[in-house]
């Protein structure tokens, strides 16, 4: 095993009779929800250092011109871990995210730029990322915040109905 | 009973509602205000002054005086004259005893004045001390404004919507419009925002209206009150324009009921088609407010008199009435009898906003106003704003010893002369002593004539007299728009749904939401005792570090040693402050050469984080310092029993050889990746494992499924308190406070003072070189009883001491706690006092773990 595998869960196998049930943070936050959808199970490495070596076909999330975050498939992560002389850290169960619809909401939740995104800055009180425009929004955060960001969100959805 | 229908009137006829004041009902047609409706059914007073309870009426008609302020539905404070009305409103007066016209409080007016001249709240009602709740109460009874009902609870939703956009225009007016014209037709992204509900049709900009700029904020942040809902618009170009403001002349009997100034007496005729009067007089310096003489005669009023007083060098004005309204006018002694008084002291522009964002403001000699000059760059100041005025000449302070300056707060002419002769010779400082410009109007009616008066009476001139600073809010808004949505972030771990499920109390600890107990404390530590806890700790921090520099990143953080830690192994570290003080605790794992894995307390991870980001942008060395908080859970395994739970889930070598004490290993457990460090917080043999936190309900049930026959069960955080009372372990904010340093709390031991250099070295030579002040010592109770914490350690009758932390330990039998002592008392089977409700009960200090001292357990 390597030294960072306890962080990732895709390292996780069916073994002696075991076989471990992956959970999404926002699975019950999100039940009955209308217009929301969960991308907290997506993929996502983070990388520090160069960002030149990444694969390509991938969703970089630039937030530094050092540091960036990689959405991809769950099962694509070992590839862009092992893609990369920098840093990299998977961050899958770390965040976090949904996707939205709505300049309004948008708006009631955050003060960043919709024309200037991807951007990291708060999003509901909670420190997020943001990807997206044009109407539609991807939204990742610490995934403790979950339930908290997701209340959030249907109460400002509640406010527009 | 409205005029025939008026050119470009606002009230649609074909509509009409009904709402109610005073409990009787009231027609309004759409397009109405409160305030116009109640005038056209014949209501001439509109509210009780804030202090003397004098009849009011309509004055500005634009949303910018107290004097219509009322109750609707319950929101105190709402200015009628520009309120829709809504079908079934409960309109009520506020600020009475009685009715409007019938207010019991009046009294206050005819025989309290001479007894409560300006600041007299300073002066009297200081003895008996014992009374002044009844002082302020009665206060609060007898003056003021409306309440705020706090049985209601909440019935506005409050929003906040963040707006970028190119261009803010603020003022709906003729250079407002044309300003957002342009912008638009240049393509900017414009949003205008107007304070009147009127609607322009078929722009092609965003309005909004009604829409009150509340400031100009740094940045060029401008909050923008829609009502229920703040606006924050940050734009690249404020264009302000927001006008003028038409200032009330100063003149005895200047607050009757019928003195109104002109733009709302045109604002009656135009857009609500009612005539203000039947007999009018007008009193103005400049052309605009002399012109509403032609508004009136169309309306059918009788204009009486039109005084210039640019042409007419009128010494005194006087106003009679008759229960508070108007009835004859008095012009250097020459009387009219009307029921109109139409006085203007000149059109102030209103450059509050402008001044906010950093313009200069100058006196203008000729004219008698004040205007913007030099505005910063981003800000625009368009139309009369800027001070293109017309004609205009610059009229007397005052006319007459009477009269009042500030009709919001009821100061008077003899206040601020009174002020001036107990030496509040500034306007800064007649605006703190006299509460002038702090009314509901925010200086917009009395800004202008205080500094009128205290220029005169001073002989000085306007221009040296000065302005007031211009501050937010520009216009009055709720609380409860500022305040917003209610929303706490709360932290949950990823296995928070199962604590609740099973029944835990949930507490509050930092941000994080943690169980408690489930139930039975005691019952909990007695099982880790006996079989297996396993308790959720994924509320650690958990930072990685990790980088060619990682070893000599942490020697310099640490007061101890990392350099030694072989791959594999776990050390206990404690964070000092530059002043040697503890920081925080943890563990730090090496998992590599270059990567350690350090957890931090579960309140103190942001801390850290920041600290370690804050040494590593200063040392610059090659390393990164990483949060892994939220993605790793961790469930600490516990008990004579957790190596037999263990080894049922993984084919790791979790023997006692194969994973010792302060051992790091990776392994699958029940299929998971896991970081299992072998520590133990809470004193009997344990593994705390690390894993990704989307397993952190699998895992956990597994854990107590799998080991439910070896007595496995989840244990809170009372019992974990319990737990590490009895080895002496601390907690860090619970037994250590910002003044603990690391020496005196018992851990000279981790001081490595010898190294070449840490956080907080010098400071701990220092306290080392000093010798301890007090010590933080174990001690436990002869009679069992549990003293409080943050209770006193008392020798001799003194207080000497205080206790951190203290329990009742089923396993020992005994009360036991941790405490700071001097040092002289620190020593085995010292006896010291402690006060416990008032008594004096015994204790002894221990200085050894109560638990396994030895460790035999732990390290079994």
């Amino acid at each position: 095993m390597s030294e960072l595998a306890f962080v990732s869960p895709g390292e996780a196998r069916a073994e002696a009779g075991f076989s471990p049930r992956v959970a999404s943070p926002l699975a019950r936050a999100l039940d009955g929800a209308d217009g929301l959808s969960d991308l907290s199970l997506l993929g996502k490495v983070e990388v520090r250092g160069t960002l030149d070596e990444l694969p390509a076909g991938m969703e970089v999330l630039r937030i530094t011109p050092r540091r960036a975050l990689v959405v991809c498939a769950p099962e694509q992560c070992a590839e862009v871990l092992e893609s990369t002389s920098a840093l990299a850290l998977d961050m899958t169960a770390a965040l976090a995210g949904i996707e939205l619809e709505g300049d309004r909401l948008f708006r009631r939740l955050t003060d960043l730029d919709p024309s200037a995104l991807p951007a990291a800055g708060k999003v509901a009180g909670v420190p997020a990322l943001v990807a997206g425009g044009e109407g539609r929004y991807r939204i990742f955060f610490p995934q403790e915040y979950g339930h908290s960001v997701v209340e959030a969100v249907r109460d400002l959805q509640a406010g527009l109905a | 009973m409205r005029l025939p229908p008026q050119p470009g009137e606002q009230v649609d006829r074909s509509r009409a509602c009904v709402f109610t004041f005073e409990g009787k009902p009231v027609h309004a047609y759409a397009g109405d205000t409160i305030g116009s409706a109640l005038f056209a059914s014949g209501q001439r007073v509109f509210s009780r002054s804030f202090k003397y309870h004098r009849p009011r009426g309509l004055l500005c008609c634009s949303g910018s005086c107290a004097n219509c302020m009322m109750t609707v539905d319950g929101t105190p404070n709402v200015r009628v004259c520009v309120e829709p009305p809504r079908p079934g409103a409960v309109v009520e007066p506020q600020n009475v005893l009685g009715s409007l016209d019938r207010d019991l409080l009046s009294i206050v007016d005819k025989v309290g004045r001479p007894f409560t001249p300006v600041g007299f709240y300073y002066r009297t009602m200081i003895r008996p001390r014992w009374l002044w709740p009844a002082y302020e109460s009665f206060l609060r009874n007898v003056a003021g404004l409306g309440r705020v009902d706090k049985h209601r609870g909440r019935t506005t939703r409050f929003d906040a919507e963040h707006r970028r956009v190119d261009v803010l225009v603020v003022g709906g007016g003729r250079s407002g419009l044309a300003a957002a014209r342009e912008a638009a037709a240049r393509g900017d992204h414009v949003l205008l925002v107007d304070e009147n509900a009127r609607r322009h049709d078929d722009e092609p900009f965003e309005i909004v209206a009604p829409g009150r700029a509340v400031g100009i904020y740094e940045g060029g942040l401008v909050p923008v009150d829609a009502g229920s809902l703040l606006l924050r618009v940050r734009a690249r170009h404020i264009v302000v324009a927001t006008g003028t403001v038409e200032q009330p002349l100063v003149f005895p009997g200047n607050d009757l009921v019928g003195v109104m100034l002109p733009d709302g007496v045109r604002r009656l005729i135009r857009d609500f088609a009612l005539r203000p009067g039947e007999r009018a007089v007008i009193v103005a310096a400049d052309d605009r407010a002399l012109s509403v003489a032609d508004d009136l005669t169309a309306a059918g009023v009788e204009v009486l008199e039109v005084a210039d007083l640019r042409e007419r060098d009128v010494a005194r004005i006087e106003a009679k009435g008759r229960n508070g309204r108007v009835r004859q006018v008095l012009v250097d002694g020459e009387a009219v009898d009307c029921d109109l008084l139409v006085a203007s002291g000149s059109p102030q522009p209103a450059y509050s906003l402008l001044a906010q964002a950093g313009a200069r403001v100058s006196y203008d000699a000729g004219r008698g106003v004040f205007v913007p000059t030099e505005l910063p760059p981003g800000v625009e100041a368009v139309g009369r704003v800027t001070g293109e005025l017309g004609d205009l000449g610059p009229p007397r302070a005052c006319y007459g010893d009477g009269g009042f300056v500030c009709v919001c707060e009821d100061v008077a002419v003899k206040d601020m002369k009174r002020a001036i002769a107990e030496g509040f010779d500034s306007i800064e400082l007649a605006k703190r002593y006299t509460t002038v410009t702090m009314g509901p109007c925010q200086g917009r009616l009395c800004h202008l004539g205080a500094i009128r008066l205290y220029a005169h009476e001073q002989g000085t001139g306007e221009a040296a007299i000065g302005t007031t600073t211009a501050r937010p809010p520009w216009a009055p808004v709720t609380l409860g728009l500022l305040a917003g949505r209610p929303h706490e972030p709360a932290k949950w771990t990823s296995i928070h749904h199962r604590h609740v499920e099973a029944g835990a109390d949930v507490i509050w600890t930092g941000a994080w939401q943690r169980p408690h107990s489930y139930g039975d404390a005691p019952a909990e530590a007695r099982n880790v005792h006996e079989t297996v806890g396993v308790i959720d700790v994924s509320t650690l921090g958990k930072l990685l570090v990790a980088g060619p520099d990682a070893t000599e990143f942490l020697e310099r953080l640490y007061p101890n040693r990392y350099g030694d830690l072989k791959p594999g192994r776990v050390r206990y570290g404690v964070l000092s402050t530059d002043a040697g003080r503890i920081m925080d605790d943890g563990t730090v794992a090496r998992l590599g050469d270059e990567t350690f894995y350090v957890t931090t307390t579960s309140t103190g991870a942001d801390g850290v984080l920041g600290w370690f980001e804050w040494w590593n942008a200063v040392w610059q060395l090659d390393v990164e310092v990483v949060n892994l908080t939220g993605g790793v859970a961790a469930v600490n395994v516990a008990g004579p029993r957790a190596r037999d739970l263990l080894a049922r889930l993984t084919s790791a070598d979790v023997s006692s050889e194969g994973l010792k004490y302060l051992d790091a290993r990776h392994g699958h457990v029940a299929g998971v990746p896991c970081l299992m460090l072998r520590i133990g917080f809470v004193g009997e043999l344990g593994y705390e494992l690390h894993f990704p936190s989307t397993y952190g309900e699998y895992l956990w049930d597994t854990l107590l499924e799998r080991g439910a026959d070896l007595g496995a069960k989840p244990f809170g955080l009372e019992a974990q308190r319990i737990l590490r009372l009895e080895k002496q372990h601390i907690i860090v904010g619970q037994d250590t406070d910002s003044e603990s340093n690391v020496l005196d709390a018992g851990m000279s031991w981790i001081a490595k003072l010898e190294k070449d250099d840490f956080v907080g070295k010098w400071a701990l030579e220092h306290a080392k070189a000093r010798g301890p002040r007090e010590l933080l010592v174990g001690f436990e109770m002869a009679n069992g009883t549990v003293p409080p914490e943050g209770g006193q350690v008392v020798r001799g009758g003194r207080l000497s001491g205080r206790i951190t932390s203290a329990r009742w330990s089923e396993q020992l039998g005994r009360a036991i706690g941790l405490a700071w002592v001097p040092p002289d008392l620190a020593e085995e089977d010292a006896g010291f006092e402690i006060r416990v409700d008032g008594r004096l009960e015994s204790a002894r200090v221990r200085l050894r773990p109560f638990f396994d001292p030895e460790g035999e357990r732990l390290k079994a």
